[in-house]
């Protein structure tokens, strides 16, 4: 409307005042016009000052204003302004327009319910003569241009019409279309890009300077983008769930943690339920309620995984009334469910019924084994549960070969000193290097009664050790009996959402749970937890704050749990704990998966994208160790990718020259389903090459749904295409501007016009206003 | 038929001869009278000297208080202190008998065993003997239980839940000192009130229990202490064989470990004894090490 009215006073729009030169054709007697005109205005004041008493001050100024305007309007006309314009010459220019092609295009948010394909199609008619023409951007650009459409998702080609458009592509990739048409018409005379999307870009992510670029390089070639913004920005109701965060790899039986966040627009007041789902089986729920109308959140699930194999985990959050985009609801991931067993060696410098109840614990866990070392006697061991007649036959080991083939130690009540320097130090590389788990669990001869204050194992522990070293300098012999105190063990508020505390779902029960156990003891003195370290399980004793019972932090590549209890299994042997009750086997279980699950082997596979089309490419990526868990840069890694027709590629991977041990090599996908990589690595170490170490991944090709997350139309990211350019956003509905915008484009053949403006309606109304006004004001005080 | 007034053995009729066979009569039953009560007397004599040597366990644990820095308030019922990774833990059961069968020995023998216990193992253990009655609370606090004489077992309901509950909940349960077919049927019983369908078995030699610290190869009927001294035989009643057996989980993990025709306890209570026979102490020790080491491990 403003701009119609702009247009008809003005005889121009706005953009050609914007893009065009105003000038004046100025003849040499207008200068005498000029000095006449003011002479005029010098006779007319000197009548109003004559006239002053009838008038007043304020009267006086008005009509001396007035005049003068009006003088000086006439006097503007006789100087014959013009608008110098650069129009495009018809049907001599190219005008591009990308129509963007993917899956988020069929969101019906556009007005009574239309498609953004909807509107495309509309503006791109097929037959003319069918439908509102003469508001459709295409047949009005073909009046003026030569148009060339392309229609662009994760590819860009171009199209005869728009009806070629299926909206199937699974991502968006404006910077990928632009530079495709730009290249294209190189050669051409180019008006200007028409962009029709809805600016829901699924792959800039990550890549802004190349979008930078890009848009430089286009003007610098005087190309500007007209993007035309198709969709809402803003849905009215929506839940989104994004991509979990969670391993590739699982071990069978674990308690899987999971981070889904979500995205909540118009729900204020609203719960959603999120379930997890294992084929077609819930193994996790969890409600949040949002408390905005625009709310970012996750949640965290805690999911039983119970079946071996390649698993597809979806999660999902029944649609909400109104909500119009229910495809983003759902998320689903594939993970591997391990079953070989993880290996843990737990070793107690005396026997303790500690070790009875954990090997109780795990004795049901087939995804555990806990080799067992208890010193009986001095210089006398025990073992138990040990794999072979070699394994830890010559006491608690004292080579790093020995000791890093597990994933995880336990050490219980032993002493610093029954350890050799060099033991120590590998106990330290054990977590820091190699990625194992270390648990200390609490005991007469532990901590710093035990005399690790000063040991390299101290800088692992999630807890500082005080200096208990009496006076004398003499080692304690234990603690002493002042020292021991009971401690009522509840979780914390991390605790309660870790999964290795959280025994029970319901945050309630949980809470419950832990209250109705009996009280557990310590006998050692403890400082009390690192920075960075996370305290799950708090003890309340004699004291009046709460003690840390259970502590937890990641060291180097690997992780440190602290036990300051020393007794865990009067959970299993009390006579208030039901006889049915679970409690310590599922904290036993899960602590000590959690401890060793992330411990990586000799050779750690990964693919990245882990979600691809097909046809992408898809780097695998490895890591390569020795024994000893020092990196490999000369071994034969080579990959086998099985896809899901059953064809196997072999696919070597090279040392990339970049980081010690690591190795990549690319698969281009062929097939739409999980791909399996098994990868071996021969001459890692000094095993038989029939032994060489061996891993596993998987990816997925195919089945990207992208385009339904982050849907909202991005204007933002259209708008700074167009000011980058030169160009301008529009709105759906604006052909009109946007031909007109692009015939003063100044790009391609143009043609210099030249428009007077003296003939212009503003010049006649206003001169015709300031006229009125003089005369309304003299006939309001009875002048002639 | 024999004639009517015939005497059935030819001679017995006559009144003389019977006044001397009573005589020979009278005089045997006063020399076997006197044999006993010499021999009795000579044996209370023995019996009292070897005891004039031995300490009270008054002197024995005051000996152990000085040795270990421990508080031992004597033998008792409930809870010691805390801290200990290890106490030997008398199962205190209601039975036969004025004074309760389960006192046996108690507790000497006990004490004498945590002195060798602590002195060939590392065990942080109690130096204490520590009766605990079965149906009390903190029952579940002492993952070990000793009982003997359970041939005179006769467990209170309470007490047969509270030993159950134990037993499934992962404790120990090593019993000895009981004899011969009677006192087993009463423990058998016993036992199938506490654990019904669960069968006793033997266990083989190569079970780990004979493994854990010493390598036992043969199981030796130790006897007690008046057998031991005496030599001849080592059985009681009708107990010739020793036998180890168990009574074990769906897990096939050892609950119940049952030392019948044997006495560890007094082998343990008398093994400073120095008449009683080396062999039977240094097995008892073994065997009850084992049985401790096995308890903590499995």
């Amino acid at each position: 409307m403003f701009l119609s009215l702009f247009e008809w006073l003005l005889g121009s729009p706005p953009v050609a005042f914007e893009r065009g030169q105003v000038e004046l054709l100025v003849p040499w007697e207008v200068f005498w016009v000029a000095a006449g005109a003011l002479g005029v205005v010098v006779f007319f004041l000197l009548g109003y000052r004559r006239l002053g008493r009838r008038l007043g001050r304020r009267g006086r100024f008005l009509l001396g204003a007035a005049r003068t305007a009006a003088l000086a309007l006439v006097l503007l006309c006789l100087l014959r302004p013009q608008l110098v314009l650069s129009l495009v010459v018809p049907q001599e220019n190219v005008v591009a327009v990308l129509l963007d092609d993917s899956r988020s295009m069929r969101i019906p948010d556009g007005e009574e319910g239309r498609s953004r394909s909807e509107t495309v199609l509309a503006a791109f008619p097929d037959d003319p003569d069918a439908g509102p023409v003469e508001a459709a951007l295409g047949p009005l650009l073909r009046e003026t241009f030569v148009t060339r459409l392309f229609r662009f998702s994760d590819t860009t080609e171009r199209v005869a019409s728009a009806s070629e458009l299926d909206f199937a592509g699974a991502r968006t990739d404006v910077l990928g279309g632009l530079r495709r048409v730009a290249d294209e018409l190189a050669s051409l005379p180019v008006a200007g890009i028409v962009l029709m999307s809805d600016g829901a870009d699924t792959l800039i992510g990550g890549g802004e300077e190349e979008l930078d670029e890009t848009l430089l390089d286009l003007r610098s070639r005087g190309i500007r983008v007209y993007p035309v913004v198709i969709g809402s920005s803003s849905f009215e109701a929506d839940l989104e769930l994004d991509p979990p965060d969670l391993p590739s790899k699982v071990l069978r039986g674990s308690l899987l943690e999971i981070r889904l966040p979500l995205r909540a627009v118009g729900l204020a007041g609203r719960t959603a339920r999120v379930e997890a789902l294992d084929g077609g089986r819930i193994i996790a729920t969890e409600s949040v309620r949002f408390s905005a109308d625009s709310v970012e959140t996750a949640v965290t699930l805690l999911a039983p995984v119970e079946e071996a194999g390649v698993r597809r985990l979806r999660f999902r959050v029944a649609p909400f009334p109104g909500e119009i985009l229910t495809r983003n609801n759902e998320q689903s991931v594939l993970i591997e469910v391990d079953d070989e067993p993880l290996r843990l060696l737990y070793f107690e410098g005396q026997p303790r019924w500690e070790l009875k109840f954990v090997r109780r614990a795990v004795a049901g866990d087939p995804e555990l084994h806990v080799s067992c070392l208890i010193r009986t006697a001095e210089g006398k061991f025990y073992r138990v549960d040990v794999a072979s007649a070699d394994e830890l036959a010559g006491g608690f080991p004292d080579t790093r070969e020995e000791l890093f083939g597990y994933d995880g130690v336990i050490l219980g009540s032993v002493e610093a000193s029954f350890f050799s320097q060099d033991q120590l130090n590998m106990l330290r590389d054990f977590v820091s290097q190699r990625g194992g788990g270390l648990l200390t669990l609490g005991g007469t001869t532990a901590y710093g009664e035990g005399g690790y204050r000063d040991t390299p194992l101290a800088e692992i522990l999630p807890l500082t050790l005080p200096d208990i070293t009496p006076p004398s300098g003499e080692p304690t012999g234990g603690p002493p009996p002042s020292a021991f105190r009971d401690l009522r063990v509840l979780p914390t508020r991390a605790g309660a959402l870790h999964p290795v505390v959280r025994l029970n779902a319901d945050p309630l029960a949980n809470e419950a749970l832990y209250q109705s156990l009996p009280p557990l003891s310590s006998v050692n003195r403890l400082e009390g937890p690192k920075p960075g370290a996370a305290v799950l399980l708090e003890g309340l004793g004699p004291g009046e704050e709460p003690e840390p019972v259970l502590l937890i932090q990641r060291f180097g590549r690997g992780r440190a749990a602290s036990l300051t209890v020393q007794d865990l299994w009067v959970w299993q042997m009390d006579a208030t704990v039901p006889v049915e009750d679970q409690t310590h086997e599922l904290l036993s279980r899960r602590l000590l998966r959690w401890l060793a699950a992330d411990s990586p082997g000799r050779l750690e596979v990964s693919a990245s994208p882990n979600r691809s089309l097909v046809g992408e490419r898809v780097t695998l990526r490895a890591r390569v160790e020795d024994e000893r868990f020092l990196a490999v840069n000369d071994a034969l890694v080579e990959a086998e990718v099985t896809g899901p027709d059953g064809v196997i590629s072999a696919v070597p991977l090279r040392w990339t020259g970049q980081g010690d041990g690591e190795y990549s090599g690319v698969y281009v996908t062929e097939g739409a389903g999980a791909h399996h990589v098994e990868v071996r690595a021969t001459g890692a170490g000094s095993e038989p090459d029939s032994e060489a170490p061996r891993s596993r991944t998987l990816f997925e090709a195919g089945t990207v749904e992208d385009e339904f997350f982050d849907a909202e139309a991005d204007p933002d990211l259209l708008a700074r295409i167009a000011d980058a350019t030169g160009g301008r956003l529009f709105e759906a509905g604006a052909a009109d501007e946007l031909v007109t915008d692009l015939s003063l484009a100044e790009s391609g053949t143009t043609v210099v016009e030249r428009r007077e403006l003296w003939n212009v309606p503003a010049a006649f109304l206003l001169l015709f206003g300031l006229l009125a006004a003089d005369w309304g004001v003299r006939h309001a005080r009875g002048l002639p | 038929m024999l004639p009517a007034g015939e005497p059935l053995i030819p001679g017995r009729g006559n009144a003389c001869g019977r006044f001397r066979s009573v005589r020979r009569r009278a005089i045997l039953v006063a020399v076997a009278v006197l044999l006993a009560a010499s021999a009795s007397a000579g044996l209370w004599l023995r019996k009292a000297t070897v005891a004039a040597f031995q300490p009270t366990p008054r002197q024995i644990r005051e000996m152990l208080a000085e040795a270990t820095g421990d508080d031992l308030g004597g033998p008792r019922f409930g809870l010691p202190g805390g801290g200990h990774d290890f106490y030997f833990t008398r199962a205190a059961y209601t039975g036969y008998g004025w004074r309760g069968s389960w006192q046996v020995d108690y507790p000497k023998a006990d004490v004498q065993f945590l002195i060798g216990l602590r002195r060939l193992t590392n065990l942080d253990s109690y130096a204490d003997a520590n009766g605990v009655r079965l149906t009390d609370p903190g029952l579940g606090k002492y993952p070990f239980l000793y009982a003997v004489e359970v041939g005179y077992m006769a467990m209170t309901e309470q007490e047969v839940l509270a030993l159950r509950r134990y037993l499934q909940q992962g404790g120990f349960l090593v019993v000895d000192d009981f004899w011969g077919t009677a006192e087993w049927v009463n423990f058998a019983h016993e036992m199938g009130r506490v654990l019904p369908g669960r069968q006793i078995e033997d266990i083989p030699l190569d079970h780990p229990v004979f493994r854990s610290f010493y390598n036992v190869d043969e199981i030796v009927q130790v006897p007690n202490l008046g057998q031991g001294i005496r030599g001849g035989p080592t059985w009681e009643r009708d107990g010739y064989q020793p036998v180890v057996r168990g009574i074990f989980d769906d897990d096939r993990r050892l609950m119940v470990l049952v030392n019948w025709n044997t006495d560890l306890g007094d082998a343990w209570e008398w093994a400073e004894h120095p008449y009683y026979p080396l062999h039977y102490s240094t097995y008892a020790y073994e065997m009850g090490v084992n049985f401790i080491i096995y308890a903590m491990t499995h």
